[in-house]
């Protein structure tokens, strides 16, 4: 290499500088184009901050807990929708995801149809899929259920997949070289290596699925979601905020169990 | 399948190869190789990285398919249209051992080498990871013999590179294998584990009467330890005789640089641009 090679930057760094700037380009461009189309003027929150506050204090403040259905029932209902989808959609995917590696898939097909599957599943969001859900099957508790399971398993089935991609062929090479059937490979080699990943996407999917729980009940999928909107709908504002505030607070605390856990588990 | 019944091969015929050919794409990783191993022999396979040492002993133990030759364990003909059965039957007799060990990192040392008896049992108590009390206690007295029963149930994770690969070396015993392939065995280990592991490997191999093939590039170790060398260059057997025949002139044609190899991998091309872009 010779003494000014150094200023000679990469064809590879330039193309990539320019890729950059041409995608910031593209979204100043879309985001202004947006603006105008949907007359939305950013600054407009500014001035009419004053009523907003005053919303703030006297609409919401202070919360009312003084719930018919009980705090506990609330709180209740709302990690009975998270965790019912996530161990439903977390059993056929831990099942499923053998099928979507190729390291432990029969076969080639096998792998794209179920990735296929996952991603159809996986990138309609809950809310779309409950709306389809309600038009064969009317509102409910256990159609909000059926959404946010077909959800998670769309990401927890490319999750593990993923995972089980990630075992790796060294380890599952020796299970072979040593005569070892294909099942007795899966459960003393692959899933002893990938449990720490699947525990760590469970516990993803039931921080989404506390959040995405409420959200489902305010479009029809009933639980939490619903009562919230009922009191909402009636401008008992106090008690929705009440109720927001324990969802956060929930919210909030299982994320942090969930870090904790995860950090057990994968070290 | 009746593995000591040498039907066809008269004495002590362990392993036998002829005409084994593997490509991928244009490149031929072995090229016509035939050869054979009489119990008790310790054989090295030297050779530059890429002659194709590692693809000839996966081809044995059918970790990859070969296109044409015949190899035969024990007289038994290791056939490519053999049932899974069969062939995870015919595995069960040849240890192997890795370069990178390969080992289940979770899992303890017990259970690591534990999975050398799992080509013996019967699906279910695979699965359930139910091993017999005999295979137990001789799981045991092989973690001893490697010199880690102070390590039993720490995790595979944490041990030396050395300590790793003993744990590779007794999974591959508790086969009570025919045959022990070697891999690049010392390749990821410093010299003064290199040569303890030479040692451990050659000594339980001789002890318990199991004939070794070894894949080295260290001229060195296999003059050392082995009795019987073969040479490779490019996928073909170059030299094949006693250690002590192997002579300097012998070992620059087998090392040789030479004009095609280079201009095949110049024609591959793209493990030359992935290198480029380290630069
Ligand atoms: N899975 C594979 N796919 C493509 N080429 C391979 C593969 N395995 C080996 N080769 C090629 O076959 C040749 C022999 O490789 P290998 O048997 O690993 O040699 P060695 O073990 O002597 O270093 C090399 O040119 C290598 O690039
Ligand atoms: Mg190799």
């Amino acid at each position: 290499m010779s003494d000014s090679d150094y200023k000679k930057v990469p064809a590879e760094l330039i193309k990539q500088r320019r890729l950059y700037a041409a995608t910031i380009a593209f979204i100043a461009v879309l985001y202004i184009t947006a603006s105008i189309q949907t007359n939305y003027n950013p600054l407009r929150f500014f001035f009419h901050m004053g009523s907003f506050f005053d919303f703030l204090v006297h609409g919401l403040l202070p919360p009312s807990y003084k719930l018919s259905e009980g705090l506990g029932a609330i709180l209740a209902q709302n990690f009975g929708m998270a965790l019912i989808p996530t161990f439903i959609g977390g059993l056929i995917a831990f099942c499923l995801c053998f099928f979507a590696s190729y390291s432990t898939a029969p076969n080639r097909v096998s792998v794209k149809i179920v990735r296929a599957l996952a991603s159809f599943q996986r990138n309609l969001p809950s809310s779309v899929w409950l709306m389809v859900l309600v038009m064969a099957f009317g509102v409910g508790t256990s159609v909000g259920l059926m959404a946010l399971t077909i959800n998670t398993l769309g990401y927890l089935l490319r999750g593990f997949a993923d995972v089980v991609d990630e075992v790796g062929n060294e380890s599952m090479e020796a299970i072979d070289s040593v005569g070892a059937a294909y099942l007795p490979k899966l459960f003393q080699c692959v899933i002893p290596a990938a449990l720490p990943g699947f525990i760590s996407w469970l516990l993803y999917a039931i921080e989404i699925n506390i959040m995405s729980s409420s959200i489902i009940g305010a479009v029809g999928g009933g639980g939490i979601g619903m009562v919230l909107m009922s009191h909402w709908k009636l401008f008992r504002y106090r008690t929705s905020f009440g109720i927001i505030l324990v969802l956060a607070a929930n919210v909030i605390a299982v994320n942090f169990i969930s870090n904790y856990l995860r950090e057990k588990v994968i070290k | 399948m009746p593995l000591d019944n040498n039907n066809t091969d008269a004495g002590n015929n362990i392993l036998s190869v002829s005409g084994l050919k593997k490509h991928y794409g244009a490149v031929k990783a072995v090229d016509g190789v035939g050869f054979s191993i009489q119990a008790g022999e310790i054989v090295t396979i030297i050779g530059r990285s890429g002659a194709g040492k590692s693809t000839l002993m996966r081809c044995i133990n059918r970790l990859v398919q070969r296109d044409e030759g015949s190899i035969s364990l024990c007289g038994t003909e290791i056939a490519n249209d053999m049932s899974h059965r069969q062939l995870c039957e015919m595995r069960t007799k040849i240890g192997f051992i890795f370069q990178h060990f390969n080992l289940v990192y979770r899992l303890s040392v017990f259970q690591n080498v534990m999975h050398g008896r799992l080509g013996y049992m019967p699906t279910l108590k695979g699965i359930l990871g139910r091993y017999a009390e005999e295979d137990k206690e001789k799981a045991y007295d092989i973690i001893k013999s490697v010199g880690l029963e102070e390590q039993l149930y720490k995790r595979a994770s944490d041990l030396s590179g050395g300590q790793k690969q003993r744990v590779g070396i007794a999974r591959a015993l508790i086969q009570e294998p025919v045959l022990l392939m070697c891999d690049e065995p010392i390749a990821s280990l410093d010299p003064v584990t290199s040569r303890t592991i030479m040692e451990l490997i050659v000594s339980q191999a001789r002890e318990r009467g199991i004939a070794c093939l070894i894949n080295l590039h260290q001229v060195d170790f296999a003059r050392e330890y082995s009795t019987r060398i073969i040479g490779m260059r490019q996928g073909k057997i170059v030299f094949d005789g006693p250690s002590d025949t192997l002579t300097d002139s012998a070992v620059a044609f087998i090392y040789e640089g030479d004009s095609q190899h280079f201009s095949e991998a110049d024609s591959a091309g793209s493990l030359q641009k992935e290198e480029y872009a380290f630069v």
